[in-house]
This record gives structure tokens, C-alpha cells and sequence, in this order.
């Protein structure tokens, strides 16, 4: 057989605008295709995605040698396989569970809300995106993972530098020094931390993992919370944004949300309708094949995540459109797999039964006077970087 | 082919030919049976595939593992006794007729 088709045409800076009608393009044209901008085959039709994401011998997460080291300085439970990668991963578990975030944490994530709510002016002109999202998104998980005094700045800032470190494919060091800088202010908090979740232990994810009766080591204790840091507030953020605008443009459907408490739907079509986390790779142990190309050993494969969630096959002919109340919404935002998001359970309370509605209720009369005006980006990530919306 | 009954929450009934083999929650998700979701496929990483295994047929499904016993830690409506992670129940011609009741929420 042959490899896949090259598609030399397509541009990183052009995935990073509006990849949504390349992918379009490709589900049609070229399934499998191989990318040489970003040095990946991508697989951009649902159910090849699943396959490789619940083969994790074939299709392996285990790679040393990306630039999640330098930047985590540790090779991360998101780069490990098979027990090594439980062991981590079940160790931080029971701090994310629906019952531990209805029971232990809903009422205090209500009041931050209607905090950071408060902040906004009463109406008129506000950016959500800068003002409420990412704010919001940093507050609530700085309690959730048990290191409330890092500020809302230090949360963000921290998130940014490793996710920019992490996609440091050049190698460059500028990245990397300041993942180090991050490091150091991080590691820093967390020896504080630690002693009180000894004294005092709660349900965060930092007190779970230090109390438990066998605990992991530290170093990786810590590496699993930046883990958070690094993948808990861009997606939160994204999704509310994404959420704000996708009711805000389709105010008939905002109103059958609203009539009948379907805030838990119009949270899986937002991260349906665009996925904050995009993509992801996985490295391919040995020969195989996907749609008869030969994909050989050593290749990496991109699951095309943001494309399988609009593929026609699965979703109709409506798959392009926010669409809150479809039949089925089998959405692979959160993967699937060993790797399936430990964080699927906290955002779809947060974003979705928390802090939508609320925000919502809190401004019954807000609008979207120019949906032009947002601006969407990122290949990875995906989402606005602004909502200038108008409050009253 | 193995019959298998789910029954959501409100009551409704869904009976559909699983293959010895599959498991549970997969029979659901590939015959578009609302109430299991399944969302890991299987890894036992997500507890969305919670199901009640009816009380007559408990002693055929058999005991759940120490690992799912942690998953359903984390299963959004209550745990019972007969709660189990249908992606850890695998079909075998014994289980022609299995019934499972499915939880109000799966997340």
C-alpha cells in the first residue's frame, strides 16, 4: 500500500485562524492526510480518531522526548502508558469526582462566581473574555487543586508559560527559561502547601495526593498539578467564551435553554461546536495501517478531535452549526481512552452548571453587538480571545 | 447473539443483540442506547458507563474489581450494592436476557 497523501498547501498560521473548513475539506478529500507544517498525519474523521485514542498499545502516549520535559521539567502522566500512568492519574481522581465537586466545593464555586460577577460593571461595554473568563476559570481551580494563594495573574501566567513551553517544537530557549522561572515560583508555593494539607487536609487535589495512604512520590505530586494548571484554565475559559457566544448569536436557542434548564446541553454542544483542546498526538509503536495507508512505526499521528466533533457521518448535515438541542452528542472533546480528560467531570460542572448560568441570570439582557468583532485562535487550543459583549 | 434489557431511569426499555464478547456498555453506545455513555471507552477513566445490574442476575455478572470499586467512587448518581461499570461486564451466552437499570445521570 502507500502513505497517506501530503497536503503541502496547509499552513500552520492557516490552522491557527480557521481550520474549521480545512478540516471540512479534508474529511471529505483526504482522512488521513499528512500535514509537513506541523510534521504530523492527521486522522480527522470521528471514528478513526476513537480507534487510535482506545489503543494506547498501538498508538502510544509514552514520549520522553517532547518538549513537555524541559518545559514540566518531569516526563508527566500525560506522556506515560499503562500502570505508571494509573498509578499518577488515580492518585489525583478522587479530588475531581461529581460527588466531591457537588458535595465539598459547588457552594464555594457559586459564591467566586457571584464574586467575579460583582466585579463587572452593572452594563454597558465589557470585554468577558479578559474580565470573567480567565479569571474565573484561575480562581476556581486554584481552590480545586488545594493552592488558593497563587493569585488569579500567577495561575494564568503559570498556565500560559507551560502550555507555550510545551508546544516549544523549535527547541528554542526562551520557552524554557521561562517554564523555569514558573518552575521555581510553583515549586516554591506547593513546599508551602504541603505542610498544611499535612495539618489540615481537605478534598483538593494537592491534600488528596499528599494524605493518601500510599502516596506517589512528591516530584510527581507536584508535576500532576501543574498538569492542572497547564491544562485546567485555557479550557474552562474557552469553554465558557465559546458558550457566551454561541448563545449570544443564537438567542432562540438561548431562550429554550433558559426555558428549560438544558445548561448541561448547550455545555456539550459549546465543546462540540469547538473544542478547547483541539488536537492531540500520539506516537505509532508499530507498522499499521489506517483507511489502507501505511502509517510505519515511529510515525506520529494527530487525532484531529476539533474535526471529528463536526464530522457529517456522525453529527448530519448540520454538523458546522451550534445546535444545543441535537438528538445525540457523542462529542470526543474530553478523548477518550486511558488519556480521557480527568478534569471532564469539574468543567461540565463549573462551566456548564455553574458559571454559564449564573452569568446569564446575572445579565438577562446582555448582547453581542458585533459578532465579527471576536476574534478565534489557536490549532491545539482553540477559542475567542475576546467577547466584547454589552452587559444591559 | 446475547438479548440484553436496559432500563433508563424514566422506565423506558431497550432491548437490543449484543455479540459474546463485547461488554456491556459497548452493546449500549453501538445500538444508540440513551443512558450509557461510555465517554472513555472502556479504560475505566471516566465512570459515564455506571449501570445497576438487575438483582436476578447479579450472581451471573458477578463481583465488581477493586478498580472499579474506585472508578464508581466518582459515578455521578448513588452507588448500590448491584452498581457496576458496564464496560467491565462482558457478554457471554450465559448472560442471554441480562437485564440492567441505567442512573438518573451519567455525569
Amino acid at each position: 500500500m502507500a502513505l497517506a497523501p501530503l497536503n503541502e498547501d496547509v499552513t500552520f498560521d492557516q490552522l491557527t485562524l480557521d481550520p474549521y473548513p480545512i478540516y471540512h475539506r479534508m474529511r471529505r478529500e483526504t482522512p488521513v492526510v499528512r500535514v509537513p507544517s506541523v510534521h504530523r498525519t492527521f486522522l480527522v474523521k470521528f471514528s478513526d480518531t476513537k480507534m487510535v485514542k482506545d489503543d494506547p498499545v498501538l498508538f502510544s502516549s509514552n514520549d520522553p522526548r517532547t518538549p513537555m520535559q524541559p518545559a514540566f521539567r518531569a516526563h508527566t502522566l500525560m506522556r506515560k502508558d499503562g500502570a505508571e500512568h494509573l498509578a499518577e492519574r488515580k492518585a489525583m481522581n478522587p479530588a475531581l469526582t461529581p460527588k466531591v465537586i457537588s458535595a465539598e466545593w459547588a457552594p464555594l464555586y457559586e459564591k467566586l462566581a457571584a464574586e467575579y460577577l460583582d466585579r463587572l460593571p452593572k452594563d454597558g461595554p465589557c470585554d468577558l473574555f479578559e474580565a470573567l473568563c480567565g479569571p474565573l476559570a484561575a480562581r476556581i481551580l486554584a481552590h480545586i487543586l488545594g493552592i488558593p494563594e497563587a493569585t488569579d495573574e500567577q495561575m494564568m501566567r503559570w498556565s500560559q508559560n507551560l502550555i507555550d513551553g510545551s508546544g516549544n517544537f523549535a527547541w528554542r530557549d526562551g520557552p524554557f527559561e521561562i517554564t523555569d522561572k514558573a518552575n521555581d515560583e510553583m515549586d516554591a508555593l506547593f513546599d508551602k502547601l504541603v505542610e498544611r494539607c499535612r495539618a489540615t487536609p481537605d478534598a483538593s487535589a494537592l491534600s488528596v495526593m499528599v494524605n493518601a495512604d500510599d502516596p506517589i512520590p512528591m516530584s510527581q505530586i507536584y508535576s500532576n498539578i501543574k498538569i492542572a494548571i497547564g491544562g485546567g484554565i485555557n479550557e474552562p475559559r474557552d469553554a465558557l467564551a465559546t458558550m457566551i457566544f454561541g448563545l449570544l448569536t443564537n438567542p432562540g436557542q438561548l431562550e429554550e435553554v433558559r426555558a428549560q434548564d438544558a445548561w448541561g446541553k448547550a455545555f456539550e454542544e459549546t465543546v462540540r461546536w469547538v473544542a478547547p483542546i483541539q488536537a492531540s498526538s500520539r506516537l505509532v509503536t508499530e507498522d499499521t495501517q489506517i483507511r489502507g495507508y501505511d502509517i510505519p512505526k515511529g510515525d506520529t499521528v494527530m487525532t484531529i478531535q476539533a474535526s471529528s466533533n463536526r464530522d457529517e457521518e456522525v453529527f448530519g448535515d448540520n454538523s458546522e452549526e451550534f445546535f444545543v438541542f441535537r438528538d445525540k452528542n457523542p462529542h470526543q472533546a474530553f478523548g477518550n481512552g486511558p488519556h480521557h480528560c480527568a478534569g471532564s467531570h469539574t468543567a461540565r460542572r463549573t462551566v456548564g452548571k455553574i458559571m454559564g448560568p449564573m452569568l446569564f441570570e446575572r445579565f438577562p439582557n446582555m448582547r453581542l453587538p458585533d459578532p465579527a468583532a471576536v476574534k478565534w485562535r489557536g490549532f491545539g487550543f482553540r477559542g475567542p480571545i475576546n467577547m466584547p459583549v454589552i452587559l444591559g | 447473539m446475547v438479548k440484553v434489557t436496559y432500563i433508563a431511569a424514566d422506565g423506558t426499555e431497550t432491548t437490543v443483540e449484543g455479540k459474546t464478547g463485547d461488554s456491556v456498555m459497548h452493546t449500549a453506545v453501538s445500538n444508540d442506547v440513551d443512558g450509557i455513555v461510555g465517554e472513555c471507552g472502556g479504560a475505566m477513566m471516566c465512570a459515564t458507563c455506571h449501570c445497576y445490574v438487575d438483582e436476578a442476575w447479579t450472581d451471573k455478572t458477578g463481583e465488581r474489581q477493586s478498580e472499579e470499586d474506585d472508578m464508581l467512587e466518582g459515578a455521578a448518581s448513588e452507588v448500590k450494592a448491584n452498581s457496576r461499570l458496564s464496560c467491565q461486564i462482558k457478554l457471554t451466552p450465559d448472560l442471554d436476557g441480562l437485564v440492567v437499570h441505567m442512573p438518573e445521570d451519567q455525569f
